[in-house]
């Protein structure tokens, strides 16, 4: 039963509790994107030098995340959580894609397209977490703006298979990267606001 | 005759906060043979040399916490220099956000101990190894156990997720126990297990107990 049946008047989830289903959920999807790109990479990269095309190449590198642990143990509690949500944001459209976009690509497993339907259901659960997470941490202040805008959809169905393939691995590669980030902020921001810093 | 090709054999951060990378020099040309690790950083256009050969030991390149960032890919070739000429290893490309793998837990101790009902079990604990930043949630860590008989050959094996402890009831009087412990970070690779630790179980523990 879930904690707060739905439609139950003035049932609030703990925000311990959102935490823990956060981060679960920011654990889960890290690992699917890091196994489709592994998967992806195996089957369609090996030699192809992508991996020096991708470098720079993320929708989401406007955003200024930090970089290491310094800098994401100085970056205040609401700003972590906003970054996250953004970064959660920018990922709504080009994952929306990806799912329709994967089925064209030649002799795609199911094993990957399994995965980018699972990961784009995943995402929007995590986005509706992470907003119950700010209206309990600060409420009042949910920005709905979508800061870095996903233009990559020509590219995925570009007819020269090489350059359509990068685009998968590029896009594949900055999710993976991106999925990372939100997991290791929110398990960092969950040991911040519900442990003391005390894990 | 010029160097043979360095080859970069391995990168790993300890705890995603420093990281270093070790290179298998290729034939020296029989010549003193100097090598230099040169990088760049995914958005900075600029080449930069290693910033310290000495901290990880011969063959080696240890980047401190200033020089290492997550999520960014770092371009990496070793040259090789000697009086007839050089030669440049393959460029590699690392994140550190894929090459954690920390080092053992420490301090692993079992202790048979008496329950509140009377119950004989195994108590073992283990702690996060020194240099993981676990308790602000930077790095989370997983732990499995081995266990076996001093004579025996089968480990036991157990997976206990992220707690420091583990309470086992399958006790052999009079056995003595080797027992070893290792870490994995929540996305990274196993660590190597610790070192042995060993536990002779008391003979007059009452098998009824156990």
């Amino acid at each position: 039963l879930p904690i707060c049946p739905s439609g139950s008047v003035g049932c609030q989830v703990s925000l311990g509790n959102l935490f823990d289903r956060a981060v679960k959920l920011s654990h889960y999807i890290h690992s699917l994107s890091s196994e489709m790109f592994n998967e992806f990479d195996e089957r369609y990269a090996q030699g192809r030098g992508f991996i020096t095309k991708a470098i720079n190449g993320c929708h989401t590198s406007s955003l200024t995340t930090p970089e290491d642990k310094e800098q994401a143990q100085q970056i205040h509690h609401e700003d972590l959580l906003n970054l996250v949500l953004r970064v959660l944001r920018a990922w709504n459209d080009p994952l929306l894609h990806l799912v329709s976009e994967v089925q064209s690509i030649k002799e795609a497993p199911d094993t990957i397209l399994w995965k980018a339907v699972e990961i784009e259901e995943q995402n929007k659960r995590l986005l509706e977490g992470m907003e119950k997470i700010v209206g309990q941490v600060h409420p009042g202040e949910i920005e709905n703006e979508v800061y870095s805008r996903w233009s990559g959809l020509p590219s995925l169905q570009m007819a020269d298979e090489d350059s359509r393939l990068f685009a998968f691995y590029s896009l594949l590669h900055c999710l993976r990267r991106d999925s990372h980030k939100i997991d290791n902020y929110l398990k960092l921001l969950k040991c911040r606001l519900i442990h003391d810093s005390n894990c | 005759q010029p160097p043979g090709r360095p080859e970069l054999l391995r990168c790993r951060s300890p705890e995603k906060e420093t990281f270093t990378c070790w290179w298998k020099p290729g034939s020296d040309g029989g010549l003193p043979t100097n090598y230099t690790l040169f990088y760049s950083k995914e958005g900075d256009k600029s080449i930069y040399e290693c910033p310290d050969y000495r901290t990880a030991g011969p063959n080696s390149c240890y980047f401190d916490k200033k020089h290492t960032s997550l999520w960014a890919i770092y371009n990496i070739t070793i040259k090789a220099t000697n009086k007839m000429g050089s030669n440049i290893s393959e460029p590699q490309y690392v994140d550190v956000t894929y090459i954690v793998q920390p080092d053992p837990p420490v301090n692993l101790s079992l202790e048979v101990k008496k329950q509140v009902d009377g119950k004989p079990c195994l108590l073992l604990k283990w702690y996060p190894p020194p240099l993981a930043d676990v308790k602000s949630g930077w790095l989370t860590l997983e732990y499995k156990l081995r266990l076996k008989p001093e004579e025996g050959d089968e480990w036991e094996t157990i997976f206990v997720g992220q707690q420091t402890q583990y309470k086992l009831f399958s006790l052999n009087p009079g056995k003595k126990y080797i027992a070893q412990v290792h870490c994995k970070p929540d996305h990274g690779e196993w660590s190597e297990w610790s070192s042995e630790s060993y536990i002779q179980i008391p003979s007059d523990i009452e098998l009824k107990d156990v």
